[in-house]
């Protein structure tokens, strides 16, 4: 082999190296996943106004590729909680999630999803929505600012980009 | 070609639907595309807030205010207070009074803005909502750099205001202030002049002035039909009576009044805020009370302009630290008898519109 | 000045009429009446001589441990004139005249009163329950009611068909 024919070689494996990724489809997938969640709209109460406020132009969530607030359950596979969830609504918002494709993620926002809030002794009151769906994460707040909502957001993408890490803190290692 | 007859269609929108402000359920039966009788279902937010006030002493009832009208809470704070102090007679500083009426005034425009965005969302107007959101972050500052918070304030106390603004306060009040022409002028611009919103708005959904009287409807909406009512002025509470200001009223009774109508009371907002500003007097914000409240047995009944139509509080004591019954009445819960008169013959597209041009939040109608 | 006495007195020639107290309190004319008269007080307040009280502020239900009430705050879109009435109730059997003829606004708050109180307005063209589900026991604004303990409230209702 001459060396003029050996230099084109050497050339073109290092563009192979720098152009090209080798990974898992798992991998991949769960990146693809974790910067484009589709969240549907579920506003319920006040914190929905701060949902709103981070999808306005000062907090801008599309910086992060979650602007796409869908309004039917079925195009959406991130539900954000937004408010207080009453016994009336409980069921339905059950039905809500049920409808939502797999592989799906619930954020509760504020006091009153994560726990009933300020109104936890109401008679009318669901105690958090966690004794309805199995909720992903939890960001407290009466209401939380948008800030702590694109915090809530980012910490469920690293999740959902790293199953296997986060696997490993829930049991402490 | 004659039409034959249609089947009646019942259609179920929301609790959970994008047009719906919150959960608001109506059930609506179409003939053809035309709306022949409308139910409206509500509830799914009711979380017992009167109960809730029988087990609070009266101080820890003001955060539960905030979150009655979410988009307007300094207001709520303003209307639950001054029914307190009624009840005690408590005379509260001159220069809290002027901060309460900024502070309202300032709430009451960024209620308008959502107001005028979210109607414009209901008919895919994206870049209006984007323009009022915007505008409505600087009054947020302006709530986070006094109280803390930027939604629900809980800005007032029994006998004043929880605090001081701090020194920069004033000089975003004035900037905000300075910018409102320009502000609205893009509102005119991007909302009102648009050809769309001019064909959805205008002689839709006609709300008569005999009609919005017997249904008890107050507000804008009210205002709207051509009556000239304003609580402001009818029964001045706190220092309205010094500050001089129009009562904008309209007589076209539709849905384009209903709207722009809060755009005329955004005008007359900002002068109030610029005669409150000019004429505040220094001194304490906060008056002699005592540590625990424990009201003298009575009842007092007092209300106030809301954003969107007139608060009440009602207010039963019977000479303890917590209340024996607080009746909140709401504005928008009232206003929305209209919806099913109002909305019969119109097309379902036209309800949305109707709906939105009421400015109901949920967390006040269902309290 | 003069408005409040014209008003006075109407109400006081009123209360003569229904077997009703006249009592003021903060400023505001409070007339007691019995539930039967409740109609009639109504009528009649809306129609006085130059001070109308025509404007149905709010309607509201009142526990009062011994018996019911039910509080309507009147006032008018033409006039500073304010007057509160309010029927009293059994507590066994609280019932009373529906006022949506009267004012067609009195629907939800009339349903609201049935709903947290279990006042029932005859007459109403549709008394159901407002805010709580239509099979919810109990009527969670009275006195007596006591709040389910967090384990019953947490588990879900069944979804009714069409919700």
């Amino acid at each position: 082999m001459d060396v003029a024919s050996e230099k084109r070689l050497r050339e073109e494996e290092a563009l192979i190296e720098k152009n090209v990724l080798v990974t898992t489809i798992d991998k991949a997938l769960n990146w693809a996943r974790g910067h484009s969640f589709w969240p549907v709209t579920l506003g319920l109460a006040c914190c929905a106004i701060e949902m709103m406020a981070t999808g306005g132009p000062r907090y801008d969530i599309s910086r992060f590729g979650y602007e796409v607030f869908r309004a039917s359950p079925r195009q959406a596979d991130v539900m954000i909680v937004a408010g207080t969830c009453t016994r009336k609504m409980a069921p339905l918002l059950r039905r809500i999630y049920d409808q939502m494709p797999e592989p799906k993620w619930v954020i509760a926002m504020g006091s009153c999803a994560n726990a009933g809030g300020p109104f936890v002794d109401s008679y009318s009151m669901l105690a958090g929505v966690d004794k309805i769906l199995p909720v992903d994460v939890y960001i407290p707040g009466c209401p939380p600012r948008p800030e702590s909502l694109i915090y809530g957001l980012l910490q469920l993408q690293y999740k959902v980009s790293n199953p296997a890490k986060v696997r490993l803190m829930r049991h402490g290692k | 070609m004659s039409i034959k007859e249609t089947e009646e269609l019942i259609l179920n929108m929301g609790p959970q639907h994008p047009s719906m402000h919150g959960l608001f359920r109506m059930v609506v039966h179409l003939e053809g595309e035309t709306i022949t009788k409308l139910e409206p279902k509500i509830g799914y937010l009711h979380r017992g807030m009167e109960k809730l006030a029988e087990s609070r002493t009266y101080a820890q009832f003001i955060p539960y205010t905030d979150r009655l009208d979410y988009l307007a809470s300094p207001h709520n704070n303003w209307a639950y207070v001054q029914t307190v102090e009624k009840l005690m007679g408590v005379e509260i500083p001159e220069r809290a009074e002027y901060l309460r009426v900024i502070f309202g005034e300032l709430a009451r425009i960024a209620s308008h803005q959502v107001m005028i965005a979210s109607t414009a969302l209901d008919m895919a107007g994206w870049s209006a909502w984007s323009y009022a959101f915007r505008d409505r972050e600087r009054i947020c500052d302006m709530y986070e750099m006094t109280a803390g918070s930027r939604l629900t304030v809980n800005i007032m106390r029994i006998g004043g205001m929880s605090a001081e603004p701090p020194e920069e306060f004033w000089p975003a009040l004035k900037s905000f202030l300075d910018d409102t022409p320009e502000m609205l002028e893009e509102y005119y611009g991007i909302f009102f002049g648009n050809e769309i919103a001019l064909g959805r708005l205008k002689n839709v959904g006609i709300l008569s002035k005999e009609m919005a009287e017997n249904l008890s409807i107050t507000g804008p909406v009210l205002r709207a039909s051509g009556v000239n009512y304003d609580v402001r002025k009818a029964e001045p509470y706190s220092i309205y009576d010094r500050f001089d200001f129009k009562v904008p009223v309209r007589t076209g009774c539709d849905s384009y009044d209903r709207t722009i109508i809060r755009m005329d009371e955004i005008v007359e907002s900002i002068k109030i805020i610029k005669q409150a500003v000019r004429d505040i007097p220094e001194g304490p914000v906060m008056a002699k009370v005592p540590k625990v409240i424990k009201p003298p047995a009575g009842e007092v009944y007092h209300r106030v302009e809301n954003p969107k139509g007139e608060l009440g509080f009602y207010i039963v004591s019977d000479g303890t630290t917590k209340p024996s019954r607080v009746r909140i009445r709401p504005a928008t819960f009232i206003n929305l008898q209209m919806l099913p008169i109002v909305a019969l013959g119109w097309k379902i597209q036209d309800v949305v519109a109707i709906f939105a041009t009421l400015d109901a939040v949920l967390g006040e109608v269902d309290k | 000045m003069e408005n409040n006495e014209l008003l006075k007195r109407q109400v006081e020639e009123l209360a003569s009429r229904v077997n009703g107290e006249v009592e003021e309190s903060f400023g505001v004319l409070v007339l007691t009446v019995k539930a039967p008269y409740i109609t009639e007080t109504l009528t009649a307040a809306k129609q006085f001589a130059e001070v109308p009280c025509d404007f149905l502020h709010d309607l509201c239900g009142l526990d009062q441990v011994d018996h019911f009430e039910v509080v309507y705050q009147l006032s008018s879109l033409r006039g500073p004139q304010k007057l509160r009435v309010k029927a009293l109730l059994n507590r066994e059997n609280p019932v009373v005249d529906s006022v949506t003829r009267i004012w067609q606004g009195a629907n939800y708050l009339e349903r609201e009163a049935y709903d947290m109180f279990g006042i029932i307005f005859k007459g109403h063209p549709n008394l159901k329950r407002i805010y709580m589900w239509d099979d919810f026991e109990g009527y969670p604004l009275r006195k007596d009611y006591v709040t389910e303990p967090i384990e019953v409230r947490n588990i879900v209702r069944q979804r009714i068909e069409g919700e």
